[in-house]
């Protein structure tokens, strides 16, 4: 593409490659250097004088330093009369922060937008928001792609018996997107709702410190035992409860992010129980953090965990892993880089797999 | 020095709202004249002084949206250079929130550029309710108190809905409105389901999947708005096919345009229940099945604690009485 330079920040260098290779272009050079206050410097190695700037950085484990060093290379682009700079950030740091917490939260989410607004950004390229109204807290355009087509995609090809899954939100807060799927690949859906209030207690065996505790258990009536059954029918386990059917089909438990295991071990288990046949864990955004890849290993519940390479995933803990299933979405970014700057549509991208 | 008073003055959206708030805080409205030139230009005349006031201004979004939301952007305006000391825009019903992201190819995101028209014209700050998604809260650079009809909604039913602790179950009649059903549903203690439309095939006619038990209970509906009540009604059908005894359906934001009233009389729904947001009176003469929440005394009392620097978050799980 001729008059594009494109940067890799370093949070998540085989991406960027990936998705130059896929462009038939090569990274800009760019010199990081790290101050022993840990202060950043940064250098471009090339001028970009009237050129479309296209940098990629994702999130990371060090999520402040790489946001930093993402604002600091807008910055220098800025300043270096880059014609146009559009920020390719494939999992948007503090996007779960996008609204108040009832009482007295920030939303975080909004102040990122601002800030990349600030180094001067002119355009964003981004997937699976973490929730769709975040577009708006942008004064800029912003691109969110999907992986549902590669979601479906993959499915489609890797799981034989997908026509008979039930696709199941672990929460109600991500229903839309279940429903979303399960409408494109024409599955039923479930969803799976944590009740504090209306749950049997739990016994002592099975609370395993995410169950929260019944701070509001009703007593059971005493005139009938009918009641008794409605009040505490037999799927309010350990303050879940399942909404649907899944005896005796395989399940896709979807979400955006999939950071700390516990919700998806204990719904796996609920799946099970409740006569499910597999237990599939798809996500966008594998985040994975500490030991979240092992404890899932070592859950019998879950039978395989599929993510994009959207955040980068140790290559420790992914050979440690036997259930572990990457997709590539360096495509889709390539692909959206090409149109963006060639100035073409994008739309195709939100429903056809490449 | 006069002390920093409040004053409160009402748009021609929703004038029996903003007499109920004002009567509630023992005030009378502030005397504004608002009226159209013949070239259906908004003309805003402020008729006693805002100079250091604490101003705010109630002005639902329904009726003739456009022309309410210019009188409003007008009216914050004319505080503004009245030199008032902070305006605070009360907006029941947030317009255009429905239009809160792409989710088609380009489409507009209007509630951001109602936000930003707000903030320019010089509100200080926005009460408004159940906004249909709290995500429009970061569309402001200033601060919004978005309140709960929830707590009102919660006392309605304990009133109204016959044995609603054994027999009735909140449904959401689409799966963006589980967060709010599952937290009616867990305050009540009491179970829930969700309905989807959903395409099995391609060129084949939607249809409604009911995921849950309603059989033989009473399905209490909730969501944040009803327009033409399409949706709501096909519900309704859904749910007495599935066994349902009777259903209710509790909506913050009535809008009830179009064919909706006509929708609502031949439907099987045993009562609407909408809050008074959107004015609607003239509605229940046509629609007997029209129940009414009267949310002002949350909008009055989030309005004095604003102005009196005290927290509005109790608000959020408690109806004033």
């Amino acid at each position: 593409m001729r008059g594009t330079k494109i940067f890799a920040g370093s949070s998540h260098p085989e991406l960027a490659q990936a998705i130059v290779d896929k462009l038939g272009m090569t990274l800009a050079p760019v010199h990081v250097k790290t101050h022993a206050n840990h202060e950043k410097t940064i250098e471009l190695g090339v001028s970009v004088r009237n050129q479309d700037v296209f940098i990629i950085q994702s999130g990371s484990d060090n999520i402040n330093d790489d946001l930093m060093e993402l604002l600091i290379l807008v910055n220098s682009a800025r300043s270096s009369s880059a014609r146009r700079i559009t920020a390719v950030i494939p999992f948007l740091p503090y996007s779960k922060q996008s609204k108040k917490k009832k009482s007295r939260g920030a939303i975080t989410a909004k102040l990122i937008a601002n800030m990349l607004t600030v180094a001067g950004v002119d355009h964003i390229i981004t997937m699976d928001l973490h929730s769709d109204q975040m577009q708006g807290f942008f004064s800029k355009p912003v691109d969110n792609l999907l992986s549902e087509p590669l979601l479906c995609k993959y499915i489609r090809e890797h799981v034989r018996d997908f026509r008979d899954a039930v696709v199941v939100s672990k929460n109600a807060g991500g229903v839309s997107r279940v429903t979303s799927l399960s409408d494109r690949l024409k599955l039923d859906f479930a969803l799976i709702h944590q009740d504090n209030t209306n749950a049997v207690p739990p016994p002592v065996a099975a609370t395993n410190g995410f169950v929260k505790p019944c701070t509001a258990t009703r007593l059971p009536p005493t005139d009938s035992l009918a009641e008794i059954e409605v009040i505490a029918p037999e799927w309010h386990e350990d303050g879940l409860q399942l909404v649907g059917d899944v005896q005796g089909r395989p399940c896709f438990v979807v979400d955006d992010v999939l950071d700390k295991p516990a919700t998806f071990i204990a719904v796996a288990q609920l799946l099970l129980r409740r006569g499910a046949t597999r237990v599939m864990v798809l996500a966008t955004h594998g985040i994975l953090s500490s030991d979240a890849l092992a404890q899932m290993e070592k859950c019998d519940a879950i039978h395989d965990v599929i993510v994009t390479n959207t955040y980068p995933i140790a290559p420790e803990k992914r050979q440690m892993s036997s259930k572990l299933r990457i997709m590539d979405a360096s495509a889709v970014f390539a692909e959206a880089i090409r149109r963006t700057h060639n100035g073409e549509s994008i739309s195709y991208l939100f429903h056809t797999s490449l | 020095m006069s002390t920093n008073s409040i004053k409160i003055f009402s748009g021609n959206a929703h004038p029996d709202l903003a007499y109920l708030i004002a009567r509630r805080l023992g005030l009378d409205l502030g005397k504004v004249v608002v009226s159209k030139y013949s070239n259906q230009e908004t003309s805003v005349t402020i008729g006693e002084s805002v100079r250091d006031e604490d101003v705010f201004l109630v002005q639902s979004g329904c009726g003739e949206i456009n022309d309410n939301l210019m009188e409003l952007l007008i009216m914050i305006n004319a505080c503004k250079t009245a030199s008032a000391r902070r305006i605070t825009a009360v907006m029941p019903c947030f317009p255009y929130a429905r239009q809160d992201k792409k989710d088609k190819s380009r489409a507009p995101i209007s509630a951001k550029l109602v936000a930003n028209m707000l903030t320019v014209a010089g509100a200080d700050h926005v009460i408004t309710m159940d906004l249909h998604a709290s995500q429009i809260q970061g569309f402001f650079n200033i601060p919004v108190d978005n309140l709960y009809a929830e707590p009102s909604v919660l006392k309605y039913i304990r009133d109204h809905v016959p044995n609603w602790s054994t027999d009735s179950v909140i449904v959401s009649p689409d799966a963006g409105g589980a967060k709010r059903a599952t937290s009616i549903a867990d305050r009540l203690g009491i179970d829930f389901a969700i309905i989807h439309k959903e395409r099995k095939k391609a060129n084949e006619v939607s249809r409604m999947v009911l995921v849950g038990d309603v059989k033989g209970k009473a399905a209490i509906l909730v969501d944040d708005m009803a327009d033409t009540c399409g949706t709501l009604c096909l519900a309704a059908k859904t749910l007495v096919d599935h066994g349902a005894s009777a259903v209710y359906a509790i909506v913050t934001h009535g809008i009830l345009s179009g064919k909706a009233l006509q929708a609502i009389n031949d439907s099987p729904l045993t009562q609407v229940v909408v809050t008074n947001t959107i004015p609607h009176d003239d509605k229940k003469v046509k629609c007997p099945k029209l129940a009414t929440i009267d949310i002002s005394a949350t909008l009055a009392e989030a309005i004095r604690r604003t102005h009196n620097g005290e927290s509005v978050s109790y608000l959020f799980t408690h109806a004033p009485e």
